[in-house]
């Protein structure tokens, strides 16, 4: 609908959705292994996400701080990439060492919880994370191994060639995440981890650890949302604080539930759909005021996404693809 | 440290009562309300638009007028208002839903949604400013051991007055006792002859309005802004469950405990320079209660795994 009221610019507009669309999707596979697979309640994924954006950026030649402090040495980003998804685990790890066996809600409080201190010390950190100043020039990293096809297109199409070497990668991304989760789900692991989510006694009687099993989800869930916190940072070309904040998170979960939870493909629509309703806002935002300003913009934004997830959750809580048999929300 | 003493009280009356609603609430309905901040925000933008000048229109998109009520009786009516927007928000929303036997995390998603909801209506419908009720300024005075302004003293007794309010009507009126009884079981309650449909219904009501007094409380000590309820909710959270979520006397220790510790530890060596990361405190002393006493300070023991 955007591209037929805007001729002008059109793969500019398709690119830049299909890149948050991309990111945020991949973002929500990870959520999707924690609650849609296991049943965990996580409700601090935006700190995973900071967590594998921050370890990836301050490993590699980037600026920040107040006065652009420039670091010049650094990993090659294929493997400071790595450390940040690892780092995303690590702290997976951490959060649900202790707090995995705590009850739903419980989880749900002890993760957001745990999601703003993060991003509390993070800004409180200058002297490393660059604090509220945040971290730039670190773009180049990745935008070195753009291959020329993406510029040439560029030039006859009119778009943004590095939003669209992100978006490329985001999808990528998303298709060998994918790839591996078939191969788990399909795999013994795969059906003790939904055992646990159906009936956690059942599979303790069969010898299996099942608090293992939920951290090893845990972690990799966690993993996930940090690679696809690292492409956020990409997307953005500057990085601060403030993108971490629990709004991230619920963003994530109307997506997952959007797309239905459980599901593993599920995400990805649900994704594209979200962001697509998402562009479409700013429309109706000037229907409402006219010359609507930045901020209600934002307002419209965020009240539709605050009506998407409690209408979702009401009328369809298996989301648009989600089984309905795959849902485990009575959670007691 | 002692200078923040007063601001910690402070803080704390604010979070105590928010406090105490949250796990009344929790208590009855087993609803872990993340749309309580925004219940206490509605409580102080209420205030603000019955309370200021008429003239003062750019308040609200110049779009509507305040109505420049006497300033008292905008904070009790604008309780009241609280309170018709929970009953209002239990019979059409979560009645429907506890009738449909929606699980308690779908109904917990659901109070996510609802704050993301109306949080962003506030920003449309009362701007992103930060504002402040028509009072005028007065100067800080020492008490005993700690400052405030006079007015600030006012509200830290009323709060206090509140509460114990609050407490004599939990303990000693049939309405109380019918409401611990629902908490305790809503089957057993029912079956001797309490309504529990009345009884959630007016769970609802009282704890909206002690919510929109906590907003009342927080916008005359500090201001009036569209996402205030949020920024304090994870500190309510932190009340409720270091004094043990739905017990009202825990979460009103509870509630004072946080508020001090926050604003104390502003004061604290390794705090230097660090102002910002305060709230950081607050929640990683929940964290861990959480998952060591997870029956608070005051709760029962229950199965929290």
């Amino acid at each position: 609908m955007v591209f037929l009221f805007n001729p002008e610019g059109a793969l500019r507009i398709l690119i830049n959705i299909l890149t948050f669309a991309g990111i945020y999707g991949l973002s929500a596979i990870g959520l999707n292994v924690h609650f849609g697979w296991t049943g965990l309640l996580n409700f601090g994924h935006a700190s995973f996400m900071g967590m594998g954006a921050y370890v990836t950026l301050l490993l590699m030649p980037h600026a920040a701080g107040r006065e652009g402090e420039i670091t010049t040495t650094g990993l090659p980003i294929i493997v400071a990439a790595f450390f940040g998804i690892a780092a995303a685990a690590l702290f997976g790890l951490l959060l649900g060492l202790p707090a995995i066996r705590l009850r739903g809600d419980y989880l749900a409080i002890v993760t957001i919880a745990a999601a703003e201190i993060f991003r509390l010390v993070v800004r409180d950190l200058e002297s490393i994370t660059g604090g509220v100043y945040g971290i730039i020039s670190y773009t180049e990293n990745l935008q070195k191994f753009r291959p020329e096809f993406i510029n040439n297109l560029s030039l006859n199409y009119e778009f943004a060639p590095a939003q669209a070497w992100v978006g490329m990668i985001a999808w990528i991304s998303i298709f060998l995440t994918l790839l591996l989760l078939k191969r788990l789900n399909n795999s013994p692991w795969g059906r003790a981890l939904r055992a646990v989510r159906e009936d956690e006694d059942a599979v303790r009687a069969m010898g299996k650890n099942a608090v293992w099993l939920k951290l090893q989800s845990f972690m990799l869930g966690a993993g996930i949302a940090g690679l696809s916190g690292a492409l956020l940072a990409f997307n953005y070309g500057s990085l601060e604080t403030t993108v971490f904040v629990p709004l991230l998170t619920f963003y994530v979960w109307a997506i997952m539930i959007l797309g239905g939870v459980g599901s593993i493909t599920g995400p990805i629509f649900g994704s594209i759909i979200f962001w697509v309703i998402i562009s479409e806002t700013d429309r109706l935002a000037y229907i409402f005021f006219e010359n609507a300003n930045g901020q209600q913009l934002a307002g419209v934004r965020f009240l539709l996404v605050g009506l998407l997830i409690m209408l979702l959750m009401i009328f369809r809580p298996s989301g648009l693809l989600g089984k309905k048999e795959e849902l485990l929300l009575d959670v007691k | 440290m002692l200078d923040q003493l007063g601001n910690g009280l402070l803080l704390g009356i604010i979070i105590s009562v928010a406090s105490v609603a949250l796990s009344l609430l929790y208590g009855v309905t087993r609803i872990v309300n993340f749309a309580h901040g925004e219940i206490i925000a509605l409580g102080a933008i209420a205030t603000l638009f019955l309370s200021s000048p008429i003239d003062y229109r750019f308040l609200f998109l110049d779009r509507f007028t305040p109505l420049g009520l006497n300033f008292v009786i905008s904070c009790l009516l604008a309780v009241l208002i609280c309170g018709l927007f929970g009953g209002l928000l239990e019979l059409l929303l979560f009645r429907p839903l506890r009738k449909a036997n929606v699980g308690n995390i779908a109904v917990l998603v659901v109070t996510i949604g609802l704050s993301i909801f109306i949080r962003h209506l506030y920003l449309l419908f009362a701007t992103g400013r930060v504002q402040n009720f028509p009072l005028e300024l007065q100067r800080r005075q020492t008490y005993l051991f700690f400052d405030m302004t006079p007015r600030n003293l006012k509200v830290l007794i009323i709060g206090i007055f509140v509460m114990v309010l609050i407490g004599l009507l939990l303990t000693y009126t049939k309405l109380g006792k019918a409401m611990r009884a629902v908490r305790d079981s809503e089957e057993l309650s029912s079956v001797s002859g309490i309504n529990s449909d009345n009884i959630i219904l007016i769970t609802w009501i009282s704890s909206s309005m002690l919510a929109g007094l906590a907003g009342v409380f927080q916008a005359i000590i500090n201001d009036v802004r569209w996402n205030m309820g949020f920024l304090i909710l994870l500190l309510i959270f932190a009340g409720t469950v270091l004094g043990g979520i739905g017990t009202s006397f825990g979460a009103m220790v509870g509630g004072f405990i946080i508020g001090i510790l926050v604003q104390v530890s502003v004061g604290l060596p390794f705090m230097e320079g660090h102002t910002e990361a305060k709230n950081a405190v607050a929640l990683g002393i929940m964290i861990v209660i959480l998952l060591f006493r997870p029956q608070g300070i005051f709760g029962k023991k229950e199965r929290i795994s």
